[in-house]
């Protein structure tokens, strides 16, 4: 099991990054936050490129900040930085036995290279150069190449901002896959909800190079920090959800959201047992009355429990506790909104029970699909 | 009038000129390599002042690097007093002289190519190597040499012909002594001051095919390892 714990604190250019966290020991790790939040001086701090703050980095009971004791090539860290280089002037292969070649402690009942090969497909391009590579590939192949150090920690700094959804939601189901089956612990940048919304197991919420928040998936994303952060019109809740049946046909999946169903689109990942889906507030119609028809696939529904207008807007935000009865201990957080003109018409108010009416088509299908 | 020939000290000037040429070459490539490396890489705040530096012989007038080389190469100089306490001899008119002097004036014209090749390529790719367990040697044989050949033979080519050609300050410093210091440049110049044209011909027109072949062969790969790229 991997332990880590990271303080850095100092000024970068002209912002001070003040940054501590414990992290998570097995799962995925997603540092969010804007551009110029600190991420990826972060990163570059683990990594051994920077070197004057003031830092302790201690990775199983072992501190390794000192630069010169562990300069970059010794850090026992896999990072892949923002726009990845490949190695010119070798072929792919060359590009994937550079890593192999320099590690003395080569594991290799560990993820071989095949394997790789196979996971990532990269079969067809071994003998290619770089330059004959489109973006996609190259960022295949430098994906490859870090995991091939056979590191304690990868540290991943947005490594696919510039790719199409397919693509992207396939490697994130890999690197999904690479976390649990070799039980590589990752740290990834990423400024894209529908990423972490998938991808992460806990979340860091970084701004202007501190930490406000930490914690898991749900917590976060449903936090007062994360919703100001992303601002209203991106709005949304994170419901959790585990797998009921899957009609093939319609290509619709059901979902158990303790004790209520939600439908969603399409098929989730192999790997998923709990499926997240992410609903924008704006998509969310109450009511408080139950509506007899099938006006949506979802019908779910909630209490109340507060109720913010905004003065200055057309707008209420209702934060509802999705419950059946009042029995039910756990339950998950949906956040509304509606215009306030609405809002006093239906006379709804804190602590009333509502019902919610949600069309499937609004449900992010990035979120856990591909 | 003389014929075109090719005397026994003209043949004594070509051999000093190329030796010269190599051996400045030679020592540009141990201290010109790391500068370029540093000033690519490394140097942040320190850049412009060096990059100054470096390019100072670029536009100084020869008889202004000569002078200050004569001055600093004297006897009475702690560096002209080490050098006749190493070999016996003066550093001023000697072939060494010469060399450290080509060194200096021929160092822009090493260093500014392989900067700007290895700018090309980039810190992040230095970064990529380090990170995946290669260390900054490593990294630069493994990585920077093969992807900044074409610099490299940039540099090694016009800092030769640059050396080859020098004519003021390798008066000044080196004095043209015969088959010592005297170089096909000044052959030339003391060819044309006898009204010797057939001998200033026969070098001058080497030296012309030869910078011409030299420039040929370096557009000529430069243009093919474009092509490559494409």
């Amino acid at each position: 099991m991997t332990s880590l714990f990271v303080k850095i604190t100092g000024y970068v250019g002209d912002f001070f990054l003040d940054f501590e966290h414990e992290f998570n020991t097995s799962g995925i790790t997603v540092l969010y936050g804007r551009n110029g939040s600190g991420k990826s001086t972060i990163i570059s701090v683990l990594s051994g490129f920077i070197n004057h703050l003031e830092t302790k980095i201690v990775l199983n009971d072992k501190s390794i900040e000192n630069t010169k004791i562990f300069p970059p090539h010794k850090r026992p860290f896999g990072t892949m930085f923002q726009n990845p280089i490949l190695f010119e002037h070798m072929s792919v292969n060359q590009n994937l036995d550079y890593p192999i070649k320099r590690n003395k402690f080569l594991d290799q009942t560990l993820l071989s290279k095949e394997e790789l090969i196979h996971y990532l497909e990269l079969g067809s391009m071994l003998n290619r150069y770089p330059q004959n590579l489109s973006g996609g590939e190259k960022l295949r192949v430098a994906l490859a190449r870090t995991i091939l150090k056979q590191s304690d920690y990868l540290l991943l700094d947005e490594p696919m901002s510039d790719l199409d959804i397919k693509t992207k939601a396939r490697l994130l189901n890999f690197l999904k896959m690479i976390n649990k089956k070799f039980k590589i612990p990752i740290l990834y940048v990423s400024h894209s909800i529908e990423e972490i919304s998938q991808i992460a197991d806990e979340i860091i919420l970084m701004k202007n190079g501190k930490k406000i928040i930490s914690g898991s998936v749900v917590k976060i994303l449903n936090s007062n920090s994360f919703q100001k952060l992303i601002g209203k019109f991106e709005s949304s809740s994170v419901l959790e959800g585990t797998l009921i049946k899957t009609n093939q046909i319609m290509n619709m999946t059901t979902l158990d959201v303790n004790g209520q169903t939600l439908i969603v689109p399409g098929k989730p990942g192999l790997m998923d047992k709990i499926v997240r889906v992410r609903i924008r507030s704006r998509d969310i119609i109450v009511s408080p009355v139950k509506i007899n028809t099938h006006i949506t696939e979802n019908e779910l529904e909630g209490i109340i429990t507060k109720i913010y207008t905004e003065k200055d807007t057309a707008f209420s935000e209702l934060v509802i506790k999705l419950m059946k009865s009042k029995i039910k201990k756990t339950s998950q957080t949906l956040r509304a909104r509606i215009t306030t003109y609405n809002l006093n018409k239906m006379k709804i108010a804190e602590n009333k029970k509502v019902f919610i009416y949600i069309s499937s088509v609004s449900i992010d299908r990035q979120a856990y699909q591909y | 009038m003389d014929t075109f020939n090719f005397s026994s000290s003209d043949f004594n000037a070509v051999l000093i000129t190329l030796k010269l040429a190599l051996t400045t070459c030679f020592f540009l490539a141990l201290i010109g390599t790391p500068l370029a490396y540093f000033l690519a890489f490394k140097s942040k705040r320190v850049k412009p002042f060096l990059e100054s530096i470096v390019t100072l012989p670029l536009v100084l007038p020869p008889t202004v690097i000569g002078f200050y080389l004569i001055v600093f190469f004297s006897p009475d100089t702690a560096l002209g007093k080490f050098f006749i306490l190493l070999t016996g001899e003066q550093l001023i008119f000697s072939f060494y002289g010469l060399v450290l002097a080509s060194i200096i004036y021929s160092l822009p014209f090493w260093v500014q190519p392989l900067q700007s090749s290895l700018e090309k390529i980039g810190y992040d790719t230095l970064k990529t190597s380090e990170s995946l367990g290669a260390s900054k040697f490593d990294t630069f044989i493994n990585v920077i040499v093969p992807l900044s050949k074409k610099g490299f033979l940039t540099s090694f080519i016009i800092s030769f012909a640059h050396t080859m050609g020098e004519f003021g300050i390798v008066l000044m410093v080196g004095g043209g002594i015969h088959g010592k210091t005297k170089v096909i440049a000044i052959s030339i110049y003391d060819h044309v001051e006898q009204l010797s044209f057939g001998k200033a011909h026969f070098l001058a027109g080497g030296m012309l095919i030869l910078s011409f072949i030299i420039l040929l062969t370096l557009f000529y790969s430069n243009k093919r390892s474009m092509v490559k790229v494409k």
